[in-house]
This record gives structure tokens, C-alpha cells and sequence, in this order.
């Protein structure tokens, strides 16, 4: 939500911290900060409300009351500080149908109004926030939802027909295939037109049964304002916040409207939020104020929740005295009534997230302050029981990795399998997993190319991981599998794979001391894992971990590397490291890797053989780059006296 | 023959068990295919509520299941499973690291998979110095170094008070060294959560944490895109 520092100092006074104190305080006491910006002359602040606070604080009353709560500073003027009054008109009639989906609807009546562009300061004040303005009737809608948080709608009186003469409004639940006709999503559109399920709640014409509006949505397109309307219609409700929610994300509509119902808006907003408007219209659009209807059939009671202190201080590790508790408490505007030693409390009306004594200590503990919380370490313990998947997944990852095997982790998703996901993301991630055996072959195929740049001699892969079936009778099954593959040759699958693949199942049988049920396809193996592990005994304690040594992780390149070998006959007492240094010093950085490939002496003299590997971080080399680079290299050998072969 | 690699992600799984299981922390673990009850329901997520959004989530199909189930979206649900079956063996201390699911596109940060690490601890007078407390012992160890945590105000619906954390390494010449690093979500779990797993929660109090164990990579190691923890190229894989 973004907020406009000068709008805040309308509540919190001259005496308001400045905006960058504002944004700390916000940020270390109630919510985070994304962005804090001048612009033209005010401080816009980006302030990240949580969904908790969505009732209360998607408002700027809302947020300079949370300031205040910081400070312990009051509010120097307060909206909410009094139940608004509002004289009584019988020209605009309204009916509930189910209070449960409405528990609140009120309606004001102006005549003689003015539609004309807003003044300075309110075009200002939205368009700091980047709102444009329309006129000022629908400003003003919009001024008080981001000033107390109450959605508005407006209807042109004149064209909303009356009945005994009435202009008579209503909410009920949609009937299956009502239609209703909604604003317009941004300026130019064609008004949307939506069918009806029968389980949104609507705003109607009472006096036509026609639906006008989609409840705590969007507005329709009704009896809509224009430059030419006199007299006006301001309709503020309640909205229930699952039916609001459910029938916004059917439809995609979710806006600063429907966000509000969702997250449980007071329903003692509607009537503030007129008195707000009543004031508002009357100085800028002139007219007079007719009355105002107040339907209000279930009264919202408070409720009040015993604290206990004890438990304030057991659960933050505090040590806060009750007298404390309540002056905290009383700064966001909490009612205490302390008996000496509970405390009773009694939230304001607008924080309809103070339902429990947790939710008590939690504003406790927040204005206080949780740097306040000193670290406690829990001792020493051992531990209860051991993870056999884990202990026996190391026992697997230690044989396979002496054998030359590297891990992956691949993806969950296939595109085609057994079990397929109701909502996937892509058409080629629509399925889940039930073996690793195609995941294994494919990282396999991928990676062949990559031996010389890596310095391997095959590849080698293996992957623990769990994998889904559909259970017989109904249902999902999952089970952790292993899965290892071999490619000796960089030409694909080969009758050799196998070969090392017989050798890894036996060493694995080795150290596992059992014997495997092993389903083996073209040098890929698959173990069922789980079966596996639960067949072993009970391990009664973890094998140290070895910590690693520092590692700094380099981006790859994905472009192509070339290969070249070279060999050469050394002289008397050259070493093979000293060899490669003598190639590593005149190859450029585009030599990424120099491998010891053979070494063999004949008539006393010793050739040594190496691959070396070139590779661009941003672009692929041509042959020509690494001859010049070879060439380097030979220039050297032969100034070693070196006899290239 | 050269050696393999493990990868880097069961590196610090392995390490992370370790440095929890010198408190007492058991690896716990749960299945990846969760019902729509563990994963939302039982950590005070009801059916409509706009805390749903914060997870989006893949459903299974309805032919395929025998009542509404999730790739799970976090591993928070095991805090519910364990809580349940050991409710009579208190203390409870455990981690649950483990793969999780978002119907999410994905990029540079973001993965439709990943893996998460889960913490909880629940005993009597369990507070939230302990939570503090943990998480600190845990990143000393874990970037051997001294390392300073902060609490700010945060909402998730299975804990109350619920936070967000911020690491500080300090005095280390690391490049994450000596500022404030947004690490995790946590807080004292809910009353409502301990009672829907059977434990008592006017005798019991406990915290949860969880983070992503992809993040701790990005942070230990500079990994610059989470895609390749997963795409099984060796050239990532074997530089760890």
C-alpha cells in the first residue's frame, strides 16, 4: 500500500515523526518497508501490510494510528475518535435479504451536487499515489477508502428509478444465470457483463429486483455518475469475506475493494466512512446532504480476552512487569481492565485480528519491541531417534561418489506419466514422477559431452528421490527411490555401462550387506528405496560429517568447448606437474581445463600426453582462437626442448 | 578414477542435521504428496482463506485420490504429523528439511521446486528467546562465524506471534558479512495448531521456523540461478 507521509501528518499532527522515522518505526514494530520515495513535495511510503492487518491498516487512518501506536503519541485527529451521527432520510429505503452475507449497508443522499474536477490538493493526494483522478464525486469514493479503508459506490439518483417515491437498494444472493453488468477494468474498456453462479451476493434495484452491482467486487454500471448528475446515491456496506473472496477469484477481479472484505473489515467501518464522505462532498462538490439510511440488523459485539501476564512473559522470555503490559496494550488502543492479576482486554473496533490472548501478546511484544528478547540455546541433548532414509542415503551417497557417481536432483515433473496434477504450470511439467529411471537417462544424455570439459573419464550420475504411484483401490503412493546410470562412451548407451553398473551393485551390496532387488535398462539402475532401507537395521548413530572445504561457486558457460590433445617426448626428470604448468603458464584463461591423459617410456625416454579443454564465458571459439592458442603451447614445449609427437 | 560429487543441496542437508542433532533436533520427514488437511487445514489455513494465496499450490486430480491432496507447499505439515504421534514424548525437537512445491513461474530466485527446512520445538516454557536463540546457535555453525539474529512483526497463520528473521554475520570478511539478511519465516506456533495435534497448549508452548534451503545455497555459495540445483548438469554440480 503506498502512503503519503503528508496525509498521515493530517492524523498524526505537526509533531508526527518525519518519514524516514516513520518508515523505521513501521519496519522494525509492525510491517515492512519496500520503498520509501520523494515526489512532488510529500514522501510516498511503500508499506507491505500483512494480510492480518489488511482491515485496519490498507488506510491511511489505519497506518497514522499504527504510528501512534509507536510513539505513544495519540492521534492528534481521529475519525473512529467518535460514533458519527448522521440525520435520517426515508427517501432511500434498504433491504437485507441474509444479514450473515451483509451485516451492514448504509446509504447517503445528496441533491444539488456539482460533478466537476477535483481541487488541487485532492488531485494531488492521489496522484502521489499514483491514482488518477476522474471527478470529484468518484474521488471522493476513492479518497475515503484510502483514508479509512471503506470501500463507496455512487449512483445518479435520477437515473435510478423510484418506487413510492424511493429509491430503494437491497443485497441478495445471485440466482443462477442473473446477469449483471460491471464498470469498465480501466478507461475505454466495454463493461464486463458476468453470468451469476448463485452463490455471489449482490446489490440490487430492490424496487425492479435488478442486480446492480457485484457485492465488495466492483461496482456496476447502473444509474452510473456523469459530468451532468445532480443528485447522488453513496452506498458503503459490509461484505462477507469468504463470499467476497470466493466470487473475486472466480471471476479475476481482485481489487482494493474486494482485498479489504477478504481480510475482514469491521463492520462498524460503513457509518464513518459516510460521516467522512458527508464532509468531503459538501466542500467540494457542494449540494446538500439529505440524510443518511443505517441498516445494521446484527450488531457486531466486542469481544473481550483474558490476558494473562504469565503467559505474555512465558511466551516472548520477557520480563515484563503488568503495569507495562497495560501501557503498551493502552498504545494501540486497547482497553485494559486489570483485575490485578489477568488483564482484560477489549481491542478497537477496527482490529478484527484480536481474537486471542496469543494475538494479545504478540502486540505486546512487537511494540515493546523484540530486540528486547534475550537468545536462549537449548542445551545439549541427544538425539531421540535416528532418520534411517537419511543415515542409509549418506551410507549410498559415500559408495557411489568413490565410484566416480555425482549427484543431481531432478525435477518432481514429467510430462507424461501415471499421475497427472489438476493445475500445471506447463504442459511439459503436467505429471509427476513414478521412477527416476527416465530422469537418470536423460541428465545422462545431457551431460556425455560435458567429460573432457570436466575432466572425467565417463559419466556417472545417481539421484535419491522420491517417486508417485497411484495406489491399487484409489489413492496417491510415494516412495524415496535410487536410481544410478553409467555412460562410458560419449556416443550414447554402450553394453560396457552395464558392465560398471554390475560392479556398483555389488559394491553397494557390500557395504549395505544385504543383497539388492535391482531393475537395470540400458546402464540405468533403480532400487525401491524405501523397501530397501526399512529391510536394514536400525542405525544408532550418524557418521560424523565431514564439513567441506570452502567453496566458491563459478557460473558456467554454456557455450560450445573444443577439445584439442597434445604430447609430447620431455626431458630427462620432467614431471607430469611440471609439464602441465608449463602448459597452464602459456595457454590463455580460455583454457578451462588441462588433463593428464598418458604417460609412457621407451628407448628412456618419457612421452606425456594431456587434453586440453578451451572454453569462452561469452561466446563460442572458433578453430582459428585455438590454434593461435595451441600454438603457444607448442612454442613452449619446444623451448623446453620438447619434442612434440 | 576421479571422485564424484554430492550434491550441494544434501551437502548442507547432511551439515544442517549435524549442527541440529548436537540440541537434540530429530530429522524428521513427511511424504511429498500431502493431504489437503495436513497441509492447510491442520496449521490454521482454512478453506478459503486469503492466507491460501500466499502458497500457490498444486492439486491433484480428483480420480486420482481419495480425498483432497497437495504437493505440499511447505514442510510445515510435518510439524503436525510429528506433533501428533509424539505428543506423549515431549520434548519434541525437530528439523524436517525437505522438498516442497509452488505453482509458481519460475526464474533466477524462484523454482516450482525446492527444498525448505522446517524447525520446531515444543516443550513447556518454550519462548521466543529460544527461537532466537536457535537460530543463532544454527548460523554460527553453519557460516562458522558469529552471527546475530533480529525479529520483525510477520504473518503466517500456524504461528502467533509469527516473524520474520534477519541474520547478521559478524566480523567475518564474507561478502554477506556485517549486514542485516532477511533468512526465514517463524514464530511461537499457534495455539490453535498445538490443540488440533493433541498437545495441550495452556501446558505447552513452542516455536516453528522454516526456510529454504535453496536461499542458504544462494547464500553459502553464490549460486546465481536456484534452476541449476536442479537441472542435474554435472557442470554445476560437480564444482561442490
Amino acid at each position: 500500500m503506498l502512503v503519503s507521509y503528508n496525509w498521515l501528518k493530517d492524523y498524526l499532527g505537526e509533531g508526527a515523526p518525519t518519514a524516514q522515522e516513520v518508515a523505521d518505526l513501521l519496519g522494525a514494530h509492525a510491517f515492512e518497508i519496500e520503498d520509501i520515495e520523494e515526489r512532488d513535495g510529500d514522501t510516498v511510503i511503500d508499506i507491505d501490510v500483512l494480510p492480518n492487518r489488511s482491515s485496519d491498516c490498507l488506510s491511511h487512518r489505519g497506518i497514522a494510528r499504527e504510528v501512534a501506536t509507536l510513539t505513544g503519541k495519540p492521534l492528534e485527529y481521529d475519525p473512529f475518535a467518535e460514533t458519527p451521527s448522521l440525520p435520517e432520510t426515508n427517501q432511500v429505503s434498504i433491504s437485507i435479504e441474509n444479514t450473515e452475507a451483509c451485516p451492514h449497508f448504509t446509504a447517503t443522499l445528496f441533491t444539488g451536487i456539482e460533478v466537476k474536477e477535483s481541487p488541487q490538493w485532492l488531485q494531488k493526494r492521489l496522484a502521489v499515489l499514483g491514482q488518477r483522478s476522474i471527478n470529484n464525486i468518484v474521488d471522493a469514493t476513492n479518497y475515503v477508502m484510502l483514508a479509512l479503508g471503506q470501500p463507496m459506490h455512487v449512483y445518479d439518483a435520477d437515473l435510478f428509478p423510484q418506487v413510492d417515491g424511493q429509491w430503494k437498494l437491497g443485497a441478495r444472493t445471485a440466482q443462477v444465470g442473473e446477469t449483471v453488468s460491471l464498470l469498465p477494468e480501466g478507461a475505454g474498456n466495454e463493461p464486463r457483463v458476468i453470468e451469476l453462479q448463485g452463490t455471489e451476493t449482490l446489490v440490487i434495484d430492490e424496487g425492479t429486483n435488478t442486480p446492480i452491482g457485484l457485492a465488495g467486487v466492483k461496482g456496476g454500471t447502473f444509474a452510473e455518475v456523469h459530468a451532468g448528475s445532480k443528485n447522488i446515491i453513496v452506498e458503503a456496506a459490509t461484505w462477507h469475506p469468504t463470499i467476497t473472496r470466493q466470487t473475486a477469484r472466480r471471476l479475476g477481479i481482485v481489487i482494493d475493494a474486494s482485498k479489504r472484505y477478504e481480510n475482514n473489515l469491521s463492520p462498524e467501518m460503513p457509518l464513518y466512512a459516510q460521516a467522512e464522505i458527508v464532509k468531503l462532498i459538501a466542500d467540494i462538490a457542494g449540494g446538500t446532504f439529505a440524510g443518511a439510511v443505517d441498516v445494521y440488523p446484527e450488531k457486531w459485539e466486542e469481544t473481550t480476552v483474558q490476558v494473562n501476564p504469565v503467559n505474555v512473559n512465558a511466551l516472548l522470555g520477557l520480563e515484563l512487569s503488568s503495569e507495562e503490559m497495560v501501557t503498551l496494550l493502552r498504545q494501540a488502543g486497547i482497553v485494559v481492565d486489570s483485575n490485578g492479576t489477568i488483564l482484560s482486554c477489549t481491542g478497537p473496533w477496527e482490529r478484527t485480528d484480536l481474537s486471542i490472548e496469543a494475538d494479545f501478546i504478540e502486540e505486546i511484544g512487537r511494540i515493546y519491541g523484540y530486540d528486547h528478547v534475550a537468545s536462549v540455546v537449548p542445551g545439549a541433548m541427544e538425539v531421540p531417534e535416528l532418520n534411517v532414509r537419511h543415515f542409509y542415503s549418506e551410507q549410498v551417497r559415500d559408495v557411489l561418489t568413490e565410484l566416480g557417481y555425482s549427484e543431481v536432483i531432478t525435477s518432481s515433473f514429467r510430462k507424461k506419466d501415471a499421475i497427472k496434477l489438476r493445475n500445471a504450470l506447463a504442459s511439459d511439467k503436467g505429471c509427476l514422477r513414478s521412477s527416476l529411471h527416465k530422469n537418470i537417462a536423460e541428465v545422462l544424455d545431457k551431460n556425455v559431452g560435458f567429460v573432457d570439459l570436466l575432466g572425467a573419464q565417463d559419466t556417472r550420475v545417481f539421484e535419491v528421490g522420491t517417486v508417485f504411484e497411484k495406489k491399487e483401490g484409489g489413492g496417491v503412493a510415494e516412495h524415496v527411490s535410487l536410481a544410478f546410470g553409467v555412460r562410458t562412451k560419449q556416443s550414447g548407451y554402450n553394453p560396457k555401462d552395464d558392465v560398471v553398473v554390475t560392479e556398483t551393485v555389488a559394491a553397494l551390496e557390500e557395504k549395505l550387506g544385504t543383497t539388492l532387488s535391482v531393475s537395470v535398462d540400458k546402464a540405468v539402475a533403480e532400487i525401491n528405496f524405501t523397501e530397501l532401507f526399512e529391510s536394514l537395521p536400525v542405525p544408532t548413530e550418524y557418521e560424523p560429517v565431514e564439513i567441506a572445504e570452502e567453496i566458491v561457486y563459478k557460473p558456467f558457460s554454456t557455450f560450445q568447448h573444443m577439445t584439442r590433445d597434445i604430447a609430447f617426448w620431455v626431458s630427462e626428470g620432467t614431471s607430469v606437474a611440471a609439464a602441465q604448468e608449463v602448459i597452464a603458464q602459456n595457454a590463455s584463461e580460455l583454457c578451462v581445463r588441462i588433463t593428464h591423459v598418458d604417460e609412457f617410456t621407451k628407448d628412456g625416454r618419457t612421452s606425456l600426453a594431456f587434453r586440453l579443454v578451451f572454453q569462452a564465458t561469452d561466446r563460442t571459439l572458433t578453430d582459428e582462437e585455438v590454434n593461435t592458442e595451441m600454438e603457444q603451447v607448442y612454442t613452449a614445449a619446444q623451448e623446453q626442448g620438447w619434442e612434440t609427437r | 578414477m576421479q571422485e564424484g560429487h554430492k550434491h550441494p543441496l544434501t551437502q548442507m542437508v547432511s551439515e544442517i542435521n549435524s549442527i541440529f542433532a548436537e540440541i537434540g533436533f530429530v530429522f524428521a520427514e513427511g511424504p511429498e504428496a500431502e493431504t489437503e488437511v495436513y497441509n492447510f487445514d491442520r496449521l490454521n489455513v482454512p478453506k478459503d482463506h486469503p492466507a491460501r494465496d500466499m502458497q500457490d499450490t498444486f492439486w491433484f486430480r480428483n480420480e486420482d485420490v481419495t480425498e483432497p491432496m497437495v504437493l505440499r507447499t511447505h514442510t510445515s505439515p510435518v510439524q503436525a504429523r510429528y506433533m501428533e504421534s509424539h505428543k506423549d514424548n515431549m520434548p519434541i525437537r525437530v528439523i524436517v528439511p525437505g522438498k516442497v512445491f509452488r505453482n509458481e513461474a519460475t526464474d533466477a530466485t524462484h523454482e516450482a521446486q525446492f527444498m525448505q527446512l522446517e524447525g520446531l520445538y515444543v516443550d513447556k516454557g518454550v519462548h521466543m528467546g529460544h527461537l532466537k536463540g536457535t537460530i543463532e546457535y544454527f548460523f554460527s555453525k553453519f557460516f562458522d562465524g558469529e552471527t546475530e539474529v533480529r525479529f520483525r512483526p510477520s504473518y503466517f497463520p500456524f504461528v502467533e506471534p509469527g516473524v520474520e528473521v534477519d541474520m547478521m554475520l559478524k566480523g567475518s570478511d564474507s561478502k554477506l558479512a556485517n549486514k542485516w539478511i532477511e533468512v526465514m519465516g517463524a514464530g511461537m506456533v499457534h495455539p490453535e495448531v498445538l490443540r488440533d495435534s493433541g498437545v495441550d497448549p495452556e501446558v505447552y508452548s513452542g516455536f516453528a521456523f522454516g526456510m529454504g534451503i535453496d536461499r542458504l545455497a544462494v547464500m553459502k555459495y553464490g549460486i546465481n540461478d536456484v534452476r541449476d540445483l536442479y537441472t542435474g548438469d554435472l557442470r554445476f554440480v560437480n564444482q561442490f
